[in-house]
């Protein structure tokens, strides 16, 4: 099976808005899609539907074949879609190490008996889950920041460890809201090469929402366009600057 | 400042010195200052099960005060009605503890927040009081029940000096516990729950669970914490678990430090002490009382236990070890 995630039909409504309409992708392994559109066209709603934050009305979600649509976020981000939140979700009083280690919950062994008494089996998963963690800041060069509040960083540096958080425990797909909003245009290029680097070398297959249209252009293997809870064009970055459709829906109809 | 390796071990080291410097203590107090310290080590479970729901799981849920009740009732019941040793009762007091906090949590599920999951479960707490003045038949009434006389492999337990140890004991083996799972997964999803419990579910995290988990793990300490009481007043009547008991309990984890568990040792101490120092001013107590948490909430919003983080990073709390 060549496709990682396969969205079919899907259609939520709210009390009297229809926020997404018969909405079909796929994604493969490696590959980066971005999902762009105006304001209010239902991108994150998209996100929310497959992540499991808002119940689909009709339609699927696939990952390799098996349907966790309807699934609760938790489950859904166990079976390994993992998502990152448009307005920042870390953790500020927790440690940036706190917060990787959040990310590996379930990975990490031992009972809550296990726990609570402090037996030695929860200790050395846990111990290796910190090794882990330690491992992922310094590939970011962060790990002398591992004891920082979370809540004390920049910004950037937010938004990176959030994804390395998401990422973590290697999940497959990986949904990102708007992670270079907010940053200085250095900050936006580590984070399109953070997010290269997934997907080249992992095989992470990745669904982006973003609206700076250059990183768009130059980072994405495809381009998924919406509209109004519809999805109105699809293609490479070069057929997606050429489609009427797409002027049309940014610009008005003329 | 984090905690260096050398000092991470001075605390491990200063987390059993304490206690085993406390074993002495009873050769050195008199009558009325072992009951003083006494109450100490109850109030610091009070407290280190209340903060685990309001400071680390960030829910104003107000049922503390009942699970105590409920684990003191529950004590002087299975040892009246059912001739248990109140050694035993201890346990099954945290169960009862831990079967009301699953009740509360019950309603922290059905996404009561905020002031109304405070206001649902003062109610809870006041409908509790009820049981036990209505309960006559089991509980007393409003004349309470009292406990006989308690011995353990032996040893008498009627004296203040005696129970002191079997309270250290226990309260050592819960704040060890507290602290196992606060420096695991389940503690940092607990905490994360707190801090954003939307992205929380986003990492596989099942954060129903863990919310109805810290409930029930503050309704056990709590729970025990009242077995204790029972046979520290060996006298159990529905006054004791009122709204005052509430507020006190409330203010010894904010003037000790939400969320911290140094300070709910440092809360339930200070504001245990201070009524007796208050003693000397008839008339005036409660109004120096409530001055004394209102300049020590203004002057130190993270309570007691900043201070000892001033001092030294050994008292920053990790929620993690390696």
């Amino acid at each position: 099976m060549s496709n990682l995630l396969e969205v079919e039909g899907l259609d939520v409504r709210f009390a009297g808005l229809h926020a997404l309409r018969d909405v079909s992708l796929t994604l493969a392994p490696g590959q980066i899609m971005a999902v762009i559109g105006p304001n209010g066209a239902g991108k994150t709603t998209l996100f929310n539907a497959i992540s499991g934050y808002v119940r689909p009305s009709s339609g699927q979600v696939r990952l390799r074949g098996h349907d966790v649509a309807r699934l609760s976020p938790h489950a859904i981000a166990e079976h390994g879609i993992r998502r990152t939140f448009q307005n920042g979700g870390l953790f500020p009083a927790l440690t940036v190490l706190e917060n990787v280690l959040t990310g590996l919950h379930a990975q990490t062994e031992g009972s809550l008996v296990d726990v609570i008494l402090g037996r030695s089996r929860a200790l050395a998963s846990e111990r290796a889950m910190i090794a882990k963690a330690r491992d992922l800041l310094s590939l970011m060069q962060m790990e002398h920041m591992a004891d920082t509040r979370a809540g004390d960083l920049s910004g950037g540096q937010q938004r990176i460890v959030e994804i390395v958080r998401t990422v973590a425990s290697d999940p497959p797909v990986l949904l990102l809201d708007e992670p270079a909003v907010g940053l200085s245009p250095l900050a936006r290029d580590q984070m399109m090469d953070i997010i290269n680097r997934m997907a080249g070398e992992k095989g992470v297959g990745i669904l982006l929402i973003e609206h700076a249209v250059e990183l768009v252009m130059a980072g994405a293997d495809r381009i998924m366009v919406m509209a109004a809870g519809q999805h109105i064009a699809e293609g490479t970055p070069a057929e997606i600057r050429e489609d009427r459709a797409v002027l049309e829906a940014y610009l008005g109809h003329a | 400042m984090m905690p260096t390796q050398t000092q991470l071990l001075l605390r491990t080291l200063l987390f059993w010195a304490v206690p085993l410097l406390l074993l002495a203590l009873p050769l050195v107090t008199n009558a009325y200052v072992q009951f003083i310290a006494n109450s100490i080590v109850i109030f610091a479970l009070v407290a280190l099960g209340f903060n685990f729901v309001i400071g680390n799981l960030g829910q104003l849920a107000f049922a503390n005060t009942a699970l105590f009740g409920l684990g003191a009732y529950g004590s002087a019941i299975l040892v009246n009605s059912f001739g248990l040793p109140w050694i035993v009762s201890i346990p099954l007091a945290g169960v009862a503890g831990a079967a009301g906090g699953f009740l509360a949590s019950a309603a922290a599920l059905r996404g009561i927040r905020l002031y109304y999951l405070a206001i649902i479960t003062l109610a809870f707490g006041e409908l509790m009081r009820w049981l036990y003045v209505h309960g006559k038949s089991v509980t007393g009434g409003t004349d309470g029940m009292g406990l006989p006389a308690q011995s353990l492999f032996g040893f008498s337990l009627t004296d203040d000096r005696a129970k002191f140890y079997i309270f250290l004991v226990v309260a050592v083996l819960l704040f060890k516990a507290t602290l196992n799972i606060l420096r695991s997964r389940v503690g940092r999803s607990v905490m994360a729950v707190r801090e954003n419990e939307v992205a929380t579910a986003s990492l596989g995290i099942p954060t129903a669970r863990i919310i109805v988990f810290a409930f029930m793990w503050s309704g056990f300490v709590v729970g025990c914490a009242g077995a204790l009481f029972a046979l520290h007043t060996s006298y159990v009547f529905p006054e004791s678990f009122g709204m005052l008991h509430l507020i006190v309990s409330f203010a010894m984890v904010l003037v000790g430090g939400l969320g911290s568990v140094i300070g709910a040792v440092l809360g339930a101490a200070a504001l245990t002490i201070l009524p007796e120092y208050l003693r000397s001013f008839p008339g005036m107590e409660e109004l120096f009382f409530g001055l004394i948490v209102i300049a020590v909430l203004l002057a130190l919003p993270d309570g007691l236990a900043s201070l000892l983080r001033k001092l030294s990073p050994i008292f920053v709390e990790r929620y993690y070890r390696e």
